[in-house]
């Protein structure tokens, strides 16, 4: 093992971490707040050595010799991208939040030892997948990931339902996998390797078989349609805060890895363009019609999650087909929105859910005048995600815009066309919603408040939901420094 | 920088402070809440009074900012003689409306956010006139939209408001994503939001871009001016608003649509470009004149009637622009101005009918003439107004873009019947107030009087309409002068 310690460093700092705390829970027992803490502390750790890494980036991304692993034969070669370093950043502050929020939403679960560390190994896991360049390794970390995720949707596993979502995510993801495991298959019968960068010449069918068998597992990661049927079922049932990480994150940059690997495998940019693009109309208009009617939160929000794989699809799909570098800019801010407000939306309904015991809006009317602070984030990441002017979904879609206009082609100007009819149709999904909160209660569907009326909402839960809303009103009405930062990964890019 | 650009955006800013004033004074009752939003209405209203003299030695006063600048976007703000009219009579709408509601009971509960939301509304369509950068004017064209969906949703009449406001939404929604896609492609195609540099470029676009984004462009502007078949928001939205959130709708916003098309696409193409579009144009506002005026008739509730005298004003607007001569152009933009005032007023009248007989059905309110005869005169000057009885403004207008379209050349037919067509705008409003004010009386159970604050800006708009009708040469120049960067500035 040998080369530059500091791009396993984050790596190595959760994997130790999830350890560490898993070790220190058993061994003092300790409380569940005192664990979210200490998860904090690891996730800032690991935060900081990236930050380290991207202010390298430039070093990271241009030196041959920045790599870290074995270089023997079937040795584990990590190698640094833009791309990862910049989705991880965004990842780890999702993360950060999401944990802080559970130092109070786990307060009434007694399994609470697991959590912490499974959130750390899914993002080890995560990171792993951008970092690694062996295939065989890459399946790997996406299992721990997948298993790890799995464990968490799962968590509260005396809840009948919450068994059956767990369940349904590692069969479906699972089938993922072995997608990928049969792509490395034909991979290694072609080329007798699995190192992505040795297969960089003259890819034969075999090697275009093993891309087919990647592009299908990675898009039943993301739910790309038609393989999107297990988002709604399990981000509907996982624990909010998980919901939150999974659908805002997770299952978004397998998009960004997709690529990646299809490309090296000889899959050329018009093809991945005009998938993603084609099937991007697909998850847009499933997801914004499907969405219209829901009324559990939880539900509805995992269908505008398709929606949004969808645009974040468009988004990427323009930029391979016509090889625009503005695109990929604004698929990467489109992501960090995203991840923003889907994270936002997930954990603002998880508070509703823990007070309340309901996710349904039928019988949380009203409950603006309750909680004002929750409804008002809440909202923001409502019309946030319909994109209403000075939020940061407005900009994202400003940015999409633009990119499509760009183009000057047809058939983008037709997936535009798509994405114009997708918003205006959800907007008769999310303004409802929206408005409800703030809706007298039809008689004899209120929720019984004598008992479950808090006195105040606890500051764990609403703090990471101030800071991600005023995130949404910041990116929002000053997209600049934002968007010159993405410009910037992006110019370090490789694809 | 000159004082006069550091004034400029006072118009937006002072605003902003009264909503923020608002927002923190959450014990506000309604009169002190009042207090601020006209306080801070009436100084956005004497920024450009003051600025006027300025104007008249300068073509226009820009007030930029940097945003994003890797965007290309900046906080750029410019008044000339267009925007100046348009944000005149939004200004003053939203002030006499504010006043309006002293008289009300609306907005009585949370008072503080009902006037920060007139005040945004205010702001969306003084922000709308005044930007001159895209990524700015769609921010503000937005805002005027949610400010104005809000106070339908918290303050209407009724649990149908909730659909209602949903409707409203998402149709403008639609007409101002059509407008955005052109923002948009001019956008990219000319790498910067500031809509001053975009003018020496439009001709370098392909034709058939230009044509498309024309027709993006009328359909897109038509929606917001509730042009057949797209002002199918239009009536329930104005029924359903509480009265003076109703003023401001009709009075002020429907004329952003104008706005709107004189500012994209009659400022940024040429005469040549639009030529064909001309007799579309017509077209539809004479469809809209006529359909708008039977609709008026075939209503009961009095509401809906001057709603849909709306969407049929809206049509002698568009036939108006459509001519695309100087002539018509001009009355268009004067059109804007007197059906402000005297839509305005006619709300203002149905507020006070419905505030005295708690009724909205024209067929139980009867014979009030006698009993109220302020208000009967009122009613009257702004029947005559609307039905273009000279000297009251609208005849002004009316025979400017009736002339118009005699000179367009385009289809003398096509004028001649939508003069004709105007018969119909009088038959609605004689009807309208021959039996509200004559016939059989109501029982004597009625109030006495009605309520101050609602009698007296009407009063204070019946005046002003017959000064403005009676002395319309201000009007007049003020409106050729704003047509001066038309078609490139061939006029």
């Amino acid at each position: 093992m040998s080369g530059v310690l500091a791009i396993v460093l984050p790596v190595a700092i959760l994997i130790g971490g999830a350890f560490i705390i898993y070790v220190l829970a058993r061994l003092f027992n300790l409380n569940n707040r005192v664990e979210a803490i200490l998860t904090v502390v690891v996730l800032a750790i690991a935060l900081m050595a990236l930050v380290n890494n991207y202010h390298q980036i430039e070093e990271l991304a241009t030196n041959p010799d920045a790599v870290f692993g074995d270089f023997s034969p079937g040795g584990i070669v990590l190698i640094p991208s833009a791309l990862g370093i910049f989705i991880m950043i965004i990842s780890i502050i999702v993360s950060i939040m999401i944990t802080i929020y559970s130092g109070e939403y786990l307060m009434r679960d007694s399994r609470y030892l697991n959590y912490y560390p499974l959130i750390l190994l899914t993002q080890a896991g995560l990171m792993g997948m951008f970092l690694s360049n062996n295939l065989f390794n890459l399946l790997l970390l996406t299992e721990l990931s997948t298993v790890a995720a799995s464990s968490l949707i799962a968590f509260r596993f005396n809840q009948h339902i919450a068994i059956r979502a767990g369940f349904k995510y590692l069969i479906m993801n699972s089938l993922g996998t072995m997608m990928m495991l049969l792509g490395i298959y034909f991979l290694y019968r072609s080329t007798g390797d699995v190192h992505l960068f040795h297969i960089l010449s003259a890819p034969d069918n075999l090697t275009r078989i093993a891309a087919g068998c990647f592009l299908l597992g990675f898009s039943l990661k993301a739910g790309v349609f038609p393989l999107h049927t297990w988002v709604p079922d399990v981000y509907g049932h996982a624990p909010s805060a998980i919901g939150g990480l999974l659908a805002g994150v997770f299952s978004k940059s397998m998009l960004f890895i997709l690529p990646v690997i299809c490309l090296r495998l000889g899959m050329t940019y018009e093809e991945l363009g005009t998938y993603l693009m084609v099937f991007a109309c697909f998850n847009m208009l499933v997801g914004s019609v499907r969405m219209l009617g829901q009324n559990l939160l939880r539900r509805f929000l995992s269908f505008s999650s398709i929606a949004q794989t969808g645009y974040l699809m468009f988004g990427l799909g323009i930029g391979f087909y016509y090889n625009l570098d503005e695109a990929f800019s604004a698929g990467l801010f489109l992501f960090m929105v995203i991840a923003i407000m889907k994270c936002l939306g997930f954990l603002a309904s998880g508070i509703y859910q823990f007070y309340f015991r309901t996710q349904d809006i039928t019988q949380l009317q009203g409950v603006g005048h309750r909680m004002p602070l929750v409804a008002l984030c809440f909202s923001v990441a409502l019309a946030g995600l319909a994109g209403i002017p000075l939020l940061a979904g407005f900009t994202g879609k400003w940015i999409i815009f633009s990119v499509a206009l760009m183009t000057g082609d047809l058939f983008a100007i037709i997936c535009l066309a798509i994405f114009l009819l997708t918003t205006l149709i959800s907007l008769g999904g999310y303004l409802p919603l929206l408005v409800r909160q703030y809706q007298k209660p039809n008689e004899g569907e209120q929720v019984d408040t004598d008992r479950q009326y808090p006195e105040r909402v606890s500051g764990w839960l609403v703090a990471p939901i101030v800071i991600l809303a005023m995130l949404v009103i910041l990116i929002g009405v000053f997209p600049g420094p934002w968007v010159s930062l993405i410009d910037y990964v992006v110019g370090w890019m490789v694809i | 920088m000159e004082y006069y650009e550091m004034l400029l955006p006072g118009i937006t800013v002072v605003p902003i402070i009264g909503v923020v004033v608002l927002l923190i004074w959450r014990k506000a009752n309604k009169k002190q809440a009042a207090i601020i939003g006209i306080l801070s209405e009436s100084v956005a209203l004497v920024i450009p009074l003051v600025l006027l003299s300025v104007l008249r030695r300068n073509e226009s006063i820009v007030f930029s900012l940097p945003w994003i600048p890797n965007m290309g976007v900046s906080f750029r703000l410019s008044l000339n003689w267009l925007s100046l009219t348009f944000l005149m009579t939004e200004v003053i709408v939203t002030l006499v409306a504010m006043v309006y509601s002293l008289g009300e009971k609306t907005g009585e509960k949370h008072s503080n956010y009902y006037y920060a939301l007139l005040l945004l509304f205010s702001l969306g369509m003084s922000g709308t006139t005044l930007s001159d950068d895209v990524f700015l004017f769609y921010i503000f064209w937005e805002l005027m939209l949610v400010a104005s969906v809000l106070l339908i949703l918290v303050w209407g009449h009724g649990e149908i408001r909730f659909k209602v406001a949903l409707k409203y939404f998402i149709f403008t929604h639609l007409g101002s994503l059509m407008v955005l896609v052109c923002l948009i492609t001019m956008y990219v195609n000319f790498g910067t939001a500031n809509m001053t540099e975009w003018m020496a470029q439009v001709s370098s676009l392909p034709v058939n871009m230009q044509v498309f984004m024309i027709i993006f462009f009328l359909i897109g502007f038509s929606v917001k001016m509730a042009i057949f078949p797209l002002h199918i928001w239009l009536p329930d939205a104005h029924t359903v608003a509480p009265m003076p959130v109703t003023i401001i709708l009709a009075a002020a916003m429907l004329s952003m649509g104008t706005y709107g098309i004189l500012r994209f696409p009659f400022t940024f193409f040429t005469l040549e470009r639009l030529q064909p579009f001309a007799i579309w144009m017509m077209l539809a506002g004479l469809v809209s004149e006529v359909y708008g005026a039977l609709m008026a008739l075939a209503e009961k509730d009095i509401k809906r009637i001057i709603a849909f005298s709306s969407v049929s004003q809206m049509g002698y607007i568009l036939f108006g622009l459509g001519t695309l001569t100087i002539r018509g152009m001009q009355g268009a933009i004067m059109h804007v101005v007197y059906h402000a005032i005297i839509k305005g007023l006619l709300f203002m009248v149905v507020g006070i009918l419905i505030a005295i007989t708690n009724e909205r059905d024209i067929q139980k309110i009867s014979g009030l003439g006698f009993k109220f005869p302020a208000l009967c005169i009122s009613a009257a000057i702004g029947v005559l107004g609307i039905s273009g009885m000279p000297p009251l403004g609208i005849f002004n207008s009316e025979w400017m873009i009736f002339a118009g379209g005699f000179d367009s050349g385009v289809s003398i037919a096509l004028t001649v019947m939508t003069l004709i067509g105007s018969l119909l705008t009088v038959i609605y409003a004689l009807r309208f107030f021959g039996s509200i004010f004559f016939g059989k009386r109501l029982p004597e159970d009625l109030p006495k009087k009605a309520p101050l604050a609602l009698v007296i800006p009407t009063m204070a708009v019946t005046i002003f309409l017959i000064i403005q009708g009676l002395i319309p040469g201000p009007m007049l120049t003020w409106a050729m002068k704003g047509l001066a960067g038309i078609f490139g500035g061939i006029f």
